[in-house]
């Protein structure tokens, strides 16, 4: 089994506030992870840690067995750690079909080929359709993602980091915002993604994360709970405290 | 929950078709129209070819500032600096070494370009007011230079005896400024389908994606200044180029060609045209220059006031500028056909 992200001993401190304490975790080839944790966690912390939107105050990440702490967001990205938003984060004005021609485009790095006509791109054209096709956004691929529904861009979203072809995926919350009725489009979506891929879900709906997840990683107060099946996870006793007690408090 | 489902898939089949594939029929016509009315204009305004060469270089100025703001996001006011440049640029060359009117043209694109490469590596960082104090203050500062280095540029008198040769060694620019005009319009004919070619390019494509949301585009792995500040250099060649243009076709350069009235006046017109579509540019310059034209002469005194109703008048009822007045109209034809 290939390791593919490594986190050892990452915390991170605001001030005197310890957001993250001395999370450790792995993902290996192939791995359906999900993230769970109640609200103030530091789940979103642990994601901007690993994409690099902020730096560590201690611990070390590896993608795919380099040393990546130090590396910009941009740069992990190229290397393949690739996250959906929580909220779709989409060109507005943009059709479907050019986010994806984008994507494919920077991954190749293509994107200063100032006299090359995008139609024209050797392999662009099949492969966008190829993407479109995986997600069932074909019928749309041609309009303007602020008019589409909300589930739709959800889908693109995912479709976007597919098309960069990760090594590690990080999905925040993908059906957030998605009527229920229609999140098993997003699931199915996920279940199509590549084998080899590790992927890492953020969510708090855990039914969801039943569905989804063959590993659970628990959250609480910044640091790492527990993890194991998601068997295991529902039998810890500890789990059923840290949710309830949080209900208990919130109420 | 469902009904956020079916309206949403509503509003979807209703935006689908037209602004977008209005917008598609005129990038079509949009060139050729602007070459085939540039000729009849010629034909037929036969008394106002100096005016009219004066509208062409200007287009191609204001296109550059279209590059930049348009496909870029890039809020400037100092676009005047490239075509400043560009103009001095040129003139110098022609002055003192080369009169050919298409290596002025090259001299004018490359100082454009480099001036815009450099200062945009060092400004670029910048967002929003710090980034338009900071593009003023290039123009400034390209305007200060000129004026001190009154040796090559002439200063406050400006830069004269530009004397360009017949283009191609075969057209003479004669007095009545024809051939200038035909210049000027070949000119800017090429320099909007070299635009139109780079944005449909790859980069142009990315360089929409920077101007909606930059940090996106950090999260795909791309690197939003290094797109904007090729751009700008991009934009830079076109103004030097619209720059020297200037100075072929007048056969003088002056200061205000850097200064901080003529960036302005370029983003009235851009915004009068409507931006982001390359032939919006044309539109508001020929709109521009021409009503300012015709208001100077019957009313000299006012020209300014009416000026400004009328670009208050746009802003208010068709706030993506004339052109996006005609796609409306192309739109709503469009409508009435499919209908019938």
């Amino acid at each position: 089994m290939t390791k593919l992200l490594e986190v050892e001993g990452l915390s991170k401190n605001f001030g005197g506030l310890q957001v993250s304490s001395d999370i450790s975790m792995t993902l290996n080839a192939g791995d359906r992870c999900a993230l769970i944790g109640p609200n103030g966690a530091g789940k979103t912390t642990f994601v901007n840690l690993v994409t690099g939107v902020i730096p560590p105050s201690a611990g070390t990440i590896r993608l795919d067995g380099r040393d990546i702490t130090r590396l910009s967001a941009a740069e992990r990205v190229r290397l393949g750690l690739i996250r959906s938003f929580q909220v779709a984060r989409l060109f507005k004005s943009m059709t479907v079909r050019e986010h994806l021609e984008l994507a494919v485009l920077q991954r190749d790095r293509r994107t200063f080929r100032l006299f090359a006509n995008v139609a024209k791109v050797a392999g662009l054209a099949d492969e966008v359709a190829g993407l479109l096709d995986t997600m069932g956004l074909t019928q749309v691929a041609h309009t303007a993602v602020g008019s589409l529904a909300y589930g739709q861009q959800r889908l693109l979203e995912i479709a976007l980091a597919l098309a960069m072809k990760p090594k590690v995926l990080i999905l925040d919350e993908p059906a957030a915002g998605v009527p229920h009725s229609e999140s098993q489009r997003i699931l199915d979506a996920i279940d199509r993604l590549p084998k080899d891929l590790a992927v890492l879900m953020i969510e708090h709906d855990m039914d969801l994360v039943f569905r989804f997840a063959r590993t659970i990683v628990v959250l609480a107060q910044g640091r790492l709970l527990c993890s194991g099946t998601a068997k295991e996870i529902v039998a810890d006793p500890r789990v059923r405290e840290v949710y309830l007690g949080s209900r208990a408090n919130a109420h | 929950m469902t009904s956020v489902a079916e309206r949403d898939g509503k509003a979807g089949q209703m935006t689908r078709r037209t602004p977008l594939a209005a917008r598609r029929d005129l990038d079509w016509i949009g060139i050729p129209l602007v070459a085939a009315v540039g000729l009849a204009a010629y034909w037929l305004l036969p008394d106002d070819l100096a005016l009219l060469t004066r509208i062409a270089a200007s287009a191609l100025f204001v296109l550059s500032l279209d590059l930049v703001l348009g496909y870029g996001g890039i809020a400037t006011l100092g676009q005047a600096a490239m075509f400043g440049t560009g103009a001095y640029a040129a003139g110098i060359v022609a002055v003192n070494w080369n009169n050919d009117p298409f290596a002025m043209l090259a001299v004018g694109g490359l100082a454009g370009g480099l001036i815009a490469l450099v200062t945009g590596a060092l400004i670029l960082h910048a967002r929003g007011l710090t980034l338009l104090m900071l593009t003023i203050a290039v123009g400034q500062i390209v305007q200060e230079v000129a004026n001190k280095a009154r040796d090559w540029t002439g200063g406050s008198d400006g830069l004269s005896g530009i004397d360009p040769a017949p283009v191609l060694g075969l057209f003479r620019f004669d007095m009545f400024g024809r051939t200038s005009y035909l210049f000027a319009l070949a000119v800017l004919v090429v320099g909007l389908l070299v635009a139109r070619r780079i944005v449909r390019s790859p980069f142009g494509l990315a360089c929409r994606g920077v101007k909606e949301d930059p940090l996106r585009i950090s999260a795909i792995g791309g690197s939003p200044k290094s797109y904007l500040v090729v751009l700008y250099g991009v934009a830079g060649v076109f103004a030097g180029v619209a720059g020297a243009l200037t100075a072929v076709t007048s056969g003088i350069v002056g200061l205000d060609s850097a200064g901080f009235p003529w960036s302005a006046e370029a983003l009235v017109m851009l915004v009068l045209g409507g931006t982001g579509r390359l032939y919006g540019a044309v539109i508001g310059t020929a709109a521009f220059m021409g009503i300012h034209h015709i208001l100077a002469a019957s009313d000299p005194f006012h020209w300014m006031g009416f000026i400004g109703l009328f670009l208050i008048g746009i802003v208010l009822f068709l706030p993506g500028g004339i052109a996006s007045g005609v796609e409306r109209l192309g739109g709503l034809l469009r409508g009435k056909g499919d209908g019938a």
